[in-house]
């Protein structure tokens, strides 16, 4: 066997059991320790949706079924804001690992996100309980939420590569994500419903990348109707160009990584 | 003589962030035009070879690059410039209980950190057997979380993971400083264990009396460069020239 050792920091096939290994540890480690476990992971999005149903339900008496309306939306949401966070900070977390073994930096943040998803499509049985409680019922469309759910992830994976690794040269901007989420939170359309914006604004609405997902899952969740082929398009697109913008940054980035973890 | 490692002409430059938010704001005035991240040359002009099966030291001050000369020859940093080769498995210990996760218990720790060196399925269970063996923990003990071990505890099964799976090249970073003195006794047993299979070792130290005790030859590293390559002997005296002692060693 003979490597050159520029060749071991990118990753390749070889690095799949390592990244499954790592990714498990993610999932177990979430709430290991924790008297509720896996429920926290419900718990974020059921709160919010009882606030909501305190405050908002009244407010917007045109949206049929609000409490359906509101949990398609807080269960995209409530992915984007955790697993944007757990991979942001992946690579300054395990940065005694990476300044003593020959690990690819790709595997901490890869193996967040996938973390991230096995949760979230864990989570989607609990939450289709509920839903159905409130009267929502599955049909062949709702099976669609899963290619949904993959362009989401793909999206929120390509925004949090490029966090990752400005985060390692600039700790600043972990505190400034944590400042910016609630006020994408408002900005996006998970409470209200999005013809809430006025229509010479909604240009402005449309500009958050979160817009286009909300509609997409709620097209296949709540409306239960196929989505149009030009909403497939546009979230894919987006999440296309998430995804090579987080990769160049990454590589852009990634020799200085190892002064700077 | 065939060759473990050979480096020719090694360069590496490190880009660090050295000002925070000052350096941006500089960035953003000059449009651009200041770099945001300072060009540091940590290493050059190295040109090494250590041979199959020996073990080789590396002497330095703290600072002088040797650290890093370690890290390449890991593989974890690139060199702007150069060439490397490396012939065979190498397992880095510049830290020991590097990895371990103090919420899992020490079997679970095997497997990941096992995962993490690169150990293939087969590699995992020899490494569980070695640690059962070597690290002296009860089987009680490794089925309890890291974090309720004691640091002698966590350098036992960090060392024995490292270990375990007969590696052809073994990076030493003066970890040995940890544990009880008969741990590290059991530890220099292992490593010449290891170099009488055939391993090949490089032995990061400052401590000049372990690296005459263990190695066969040695480099001396000062200022991201070797100044001197020879048997232990030598290399002593070249270290102590630039630390200002003198000796009759």
């Amino acid at each position: 066997m003979n490597t050159a050792p520029a060749e071991r920091l990118v990753i390749r096939r070889e690095h799949l059991p390592m990244l499954g290994r790592v990714a498990w540890k993610n999932v177990r480690l979430r709430y290991k320790s924790s008297l509720f476990g896996f429920l926290w992971t419900l718990f974020n999005p059921l709160l919010f949706l009882l606030i909501f149903l305190f405050i908002f339900s009244r407010a917007f008496p045109q949206v049929a079924n609000y409490p359906v309306f509101a949990l398609t939306g807080l269960i995209l949401w409530s992915f984007f804001a955790t697993t944007s966070g757990h991979i942001m900070g992946s690579l300054v977390e395990n940065a005694p690992v990476l300044r003593s073994i020959a690990v690819p930096p790709l595997v901490f943040p890869l193996s967040q996100l996938l973390a991230g998803v096995f949760n979230l499509l864990l989570s989607l049985l609990p939450f289709a309980a509920i839903l159905w409680w409130f009267g929502w019922r599955p049909s062949a469309v709702t099976l669609l939420v899963l290619p949904a759910v993959g362009l989401f992830a793909v999206f929120v994976y390509g925004v949090s590569l490029a966090l990752c690794a400005l985060n390692v040269l600039f700790r600043d901007i972990g505190l400034l994500w944590s400042a910016l989420l609630p006020a994408l939170f408002y900005l996006t359309p998970v409470a209200y419903p999005p013809d809430l914006v006025p229509d010479d604004l909604r240009w402005v609405a449309a500009m958050n990348p979160l817009y286009h997902f909300t509609a997409l899952a709620r097209e296949v969740l709540y409306l239960g109707r196929l989505p149009d082929a030009g909403q497939w398009i546009t979230t894919a697109g987006i999440a296309l160009i998430a995804l090579l913008g987080g990769t160049a940054v990454f590589n852009l980035l990634r020799r200085s990584f190892i002064a700077n973890y | 003589m065939s060759s473990a490692i050979e480096l020719r002409g090694v360069q590496v430059d490190l880009l660090v962030q050295r000002h925070g938010f000052q350096s941006i704001k500089e960035y953003m005035v000059s449009l651009g035009g200041k770099r945001l991240l300072e060009r540091k040359r940590v290493l050059h002009d190295i040109d090494l070879e250590v041979r199959r099966g020996e073990c080789f030291g590396l002497v330095g001050r703290n600072g002088s690059g040797k650290s890093t000369l370690l890290r390449v020859l890991a593989g974890i940093i690139e060199p702007t410039a150069g060439m490397i080769t490396v012939h065979g498995r190498v397992a880095p210990m510049l830290a020991l209980g590097v990895g371990l996760e103090p919420e899992l218990t020490g079997r679970e720790n095997v497997d990941l950190c096992a995962a993490l060196l690169g150990l293939g399925r087969a590699d995992i269970e020899r490494t569980h057997a070695f640690t059962r063996s070597f690290s002296g923990l009860a089987a009680a003990e490794l089925d309890m979380q890291v974090k309720r071990y004691s640091t002698g505890m966590a350098a036992r099964l960090g060392f024995s993971i490292a270990t375990a799976c007969d590696p052809d090249i073994l990076l030493i970073d003066e970890v040995l400083a940890v544990g009880d003195v008969a741990f590290q006794q059991q530890c220099y047993r292992r490593i010449a264990e290891l170099k009488q299979a055939g391993c090949t070792i490089v032995f990061v130290s400052h401590s000049l009396g372990e690296v005459q005790r263990i190695c066969d030859r040695a480099a001396c590293v000062e200022a991201g460069t070797v100044v001197k390559v020879g048997n232990t002997h030598e290399v002593g005296l070249h270290y102590h020239a630039l630390l200002g002692i003198t000796d009759q060693a």
